[in-house]
């Protein structure tokens, strides 16, 4: 059942591919059905483990659905299949429908082994595979240079992580001589601790490439080229928590290198903080969500770091909801405003579209940690384990975080839905100047008014509902644990926790106060009814006055591009000037001339007269005869 | 037993094959006529056949014989393709002279 549930988006993504222009519209609901298909699949397995086949004699390849990959697989294929469901409204009349479908379904496919798989090497090939199926969703548009070029830049920085990884399973199997996890993670305590750490930084290498963790992940940002819908399931639900995944799988090998758990809660923190300091700078909607959704990573990774799995994996749950629920309702704004993206072209929106505002409130009341809805207690989760487990800076930055992402996300509500409809007025008045837009892309063949409304308003509608009510399964005390903390207890067993100098419920206080405080100042600074009636101005000068170091994304991409870009350039001047055509062509042409020159030099022993050889031959022979005279015979 | 089976001196027998030999290589350098050269390599065979019928007689060992036989064949046999060629090769020219089939000088 396992095995279906793997197959049938593979099968859908064949038909699709093979059929599309066939198919035309069927394609979409093909793929939302295969998906669906597979979400049932996964709930009735439940658990257990498959054999696939042998690879080599001891390497078995199988498929294992324990509570960890039931978590993501419910995951990928239930909020996969809601967005397939939207993507046939968001996609209707689009050259590449079928194109689009089939893209999608893989994705699934690969996602689905990435996280089924019970062994290294098939956990290796879907974390390929995803990277290579976000490469050809966020290059979609394949006629846009600018997509085409974040689609390069995501598949590149993914690669170097997969590399990291790749060394790191080298590592395990060459140690271990098992390729099967759950043999590794039994033997992993005869490890020496820094080989041990060597395999750890390896796995988080290409975790964070592919969570987008500093410093790898610049390519997130620009992956926003790709259609929304690919944004919310693959760029904020799913693969991006592939490293957070990763991280809590090797939980047995994080829970004994305490250096390496280190290394993964300062980057989860550093991420979470940087990533919310940019989002408060930016103007383009889902560049906005991008960096809330690699702030909000940060937390997970964060999470999983000090060793609160169960909280880390708790934020991937409620995040894939929210946030798909948030890029969706913004799916909906984009759409009906004609690919306007830029929240300041925006404003007023509440009256028009009612469905985007009550989705896009809930969801930023979520990821806020407004109490009651689920990122309240996701979040609390990981900021008070961080400081159970002995990491009060993380706690610290964890709380600081908080308050930024309630004031970037309220601030983007409060832009997109409130004062008047700014879509008329000139752009220039309100700041944007050509380096600060994202030129409006005209999304080719697009017809928004042939697609039933429902298609697009019914995922959202249904997401609405975990939105708020995923986070009451985390709600419980010491005394009677949560259903969550019930239900994966036996998955991680890591060291218990200290005890803490400040209870939860003061942590719980000081956060929702912070939050607060976060909320307060967007609200001063864009919901007063003075700032509604000023917008136009106030957006002006704050485009105008935003610090440079945040436009430029802290210069990362210049850092980026300095060291291996020019580098690389560099390396390649030095091969093509002077490698290539003096050493390598030298070496070829130097054989060639020498071998002519041989050839000269011997050719005129090949007279054509026939006695001058006959006498060549006897002239040998008789140097033999006097070779033999002088030495003798050898002896027998 | 007998030392040897010879009617006279082993040396006489290698000195007439080494005259015999050294006749077949001046003829074969120092001639330009074809059928002359066969002639010639034929005085070579039969320069090392009788050097083998000798010392076959000489060590009381067959084997000598076997192979004075065999070259006696191959002989044979390079002959005619050896004639083959020539006439092949001298057929449109009116003079018979090796050195005039140049045509495999490099």
């Amino acid at each position: 059942m396992i095995l279906v549930a793997l197959l049938l988006p593979l099968a859908g993504a064949a038909l699709c591919w093979a059929f599309g222009p066939r198919l035309r519209g069927a394609a979409g609901w093909l793929a939302t059905a295969a998906v669906g298909l597979s979400f049932i699949a996964i709930l009735v397995a439940g658990s257990g483990r498959e054999a696939l086949f042998t690879w080599m004699p001891g390497f078995d390849f199988g498929l294992s659905l324990d509570r960890l990959s039931l978590l993501w697989s419910v995951v990928i294929t239930g909020v996969g299949c809601l967005i397939h469901l939207y993507s046939i409204g968001y996609m209707h009349g689009d050259r590449g429908f079928a194109r689009f479908f089939a893209y999608m379904n893989f994705f699934i496919f690969a996602m689905l082994l990435l996280v089924l798989s019970d062994n290294w090497v098939g956990l290796l090939i879907g974390w390929g595979l995803v990277g290579l199926a976000s490469y050809f969703l966020i290059g979609y548009w394949f006629d846009r240079p600018s997509a085409v070029a974040a689609a390069r830049k995501a598949f590149v920085m993914n690669v170097v992580g997969d590399v990291g990884m790749m060394f790191a399973i080298f590592l395990l199997v060459a140690n271990l001589h098992t390729i099967r996890m759950s043999d590794a993670f039994a033997s992993a305590a005869s490890l020496s601790p820094a080989l041990l750490y060597a395999i750890c930084f390896g796995l988080f290498v290409g975790a964070a490439a592919k969570s987008a963790q500093v410093p790898l992940h610049t390519w997130l940002p620009d992956a926003m080229e790709g259609p929304t819908p690919v944004s919310a399931l693959i760029h904020a639900a799913t693969m991006v928590t592939a490293g957070v995944y990763l991280v809590a799988r090797c939980a047995p090998l994080w829970d004994q290198s305490a250096s390496a758990q280190m290394l993964v809660g300062t980057i989860g923190a550093l991420t979470a903080i940087s990533a919310a300091i940019l989002g408060a700078a930016q103007w383009d909607i889902k560049r906005i969500l991008a960096y809330s959704t690699m702030s909000q990573i940060g937390y997970m990774i964060m999470g999983v770091g000090v060793g609160a799995y169960a909280g880390g994996i708790a934020h991937f749950f409620t995040h894939a909801f929210f946030k798909a629920q948030l890029f969706l309702a913004s799916g909906i704004i984009i759409h009906a405003l004609g690919n306007e993206q830029d929240v300041r072209l925006m404003g007023g929106l509440r009256k028009r579209m009612p469905l985007a505002f009550w989705g896009i409130l809930t969801g930023v009341l979520a990821i806020s940690g407004i109490p009651g809805f689920s990122g309240f207690f996701s979040k609390d989760q990981i900021v008070a384990g961080a400081l159970a487990h002995g990491h009060p800076y993380m706690y610290a930055v964890g709380i600081v975080t908080a308050g930024i992402t309630a004031y970037y996300m309220f601030r983007l509500f409060f832009i997109t839905f409130l004062g008047e409809y700014r879509g008329n007025v000139d752009p220039a008045s309100v700041g944007i100047t050509r380096e600060t837009t994202n030129a409006a892309p005209h999304e080719p063949g697009d017809d928004a008014h042939h697609a039933p409304a429902w298609i697009m308003g019914l995922p959202v509608a249904l997401l609405i509902i975990p939105t708020v009510l995923a986070g009451w399964l985390l709600f419980g005390s010491d005394a009677s644990p949560s259903p969550w903390s019930r239900f994966f207890a036996p998955q991680f067993a890591g060291p218990a926790t200290a005890a803490v100098p400040i209870p939860d419920w003061l942590t719980t206080a000081i956060t929702f106060a912070v939050v607060l405080i976060g909320i307060g100042v967007a609200a001063l600074r864009y919901a007063t009814s003075a700032a509604r009636a000023d917008a136009v101005a106030r957006l002006r000068s704050e485009s105008l006055n935003m610090p440079k170091v945040l436009t430029h994304q802290y210069y990362m991409d210049a850092l980026i591009n300095f060291v291996f870009v020019r580098g690389a350039r560099l390396l390649g001047a030095v091969f093509g000037r002077i490698v290539d055509p003096f050493v390598i062509d030298g070496a070829v042409r130097e054989s060639a001339t020498s071998a002519q020159s041989l050839g000269t030099a011997v050719r005129a022993l090949q007279s054509g007269l026939l006695r001058a050889y006959a006498f060549v031959i006897a002239i040998g022979a008789g140097c033999f005869l006097v070779y033999y005279l002088v030495t003798g015979l050898p002896h027998r | 037993m007998p030392a040897h089976l010879l009617p006279m001196p082993l040396a006489n027998y290698v000195s007439l094959s080494a005259v015999m030999f050294f006749i077949g290589v001046a003829g074969v350098i120092v001639r330009r006529n074809p059928l002359i050269m066969l002639m010639s390599i034929e005085l070579m065979f039969n320069a090392a056949n009788l050097l083998f019928v000798a010392y076959a007689r000489a060590w009381l060992n067959n084997a000598g014989h076997i192979f004075a036989f065999l070259v006696i064949t191959v002989a044979a046999a390079e002959a005619a393709i050896a004639l083959a060629i020539v006439v092949v090769a001298f057929r449109s020219s009116d003079r018979v002279d090796v050195d005039d089939v140049r045509t495999l000088h490099g």
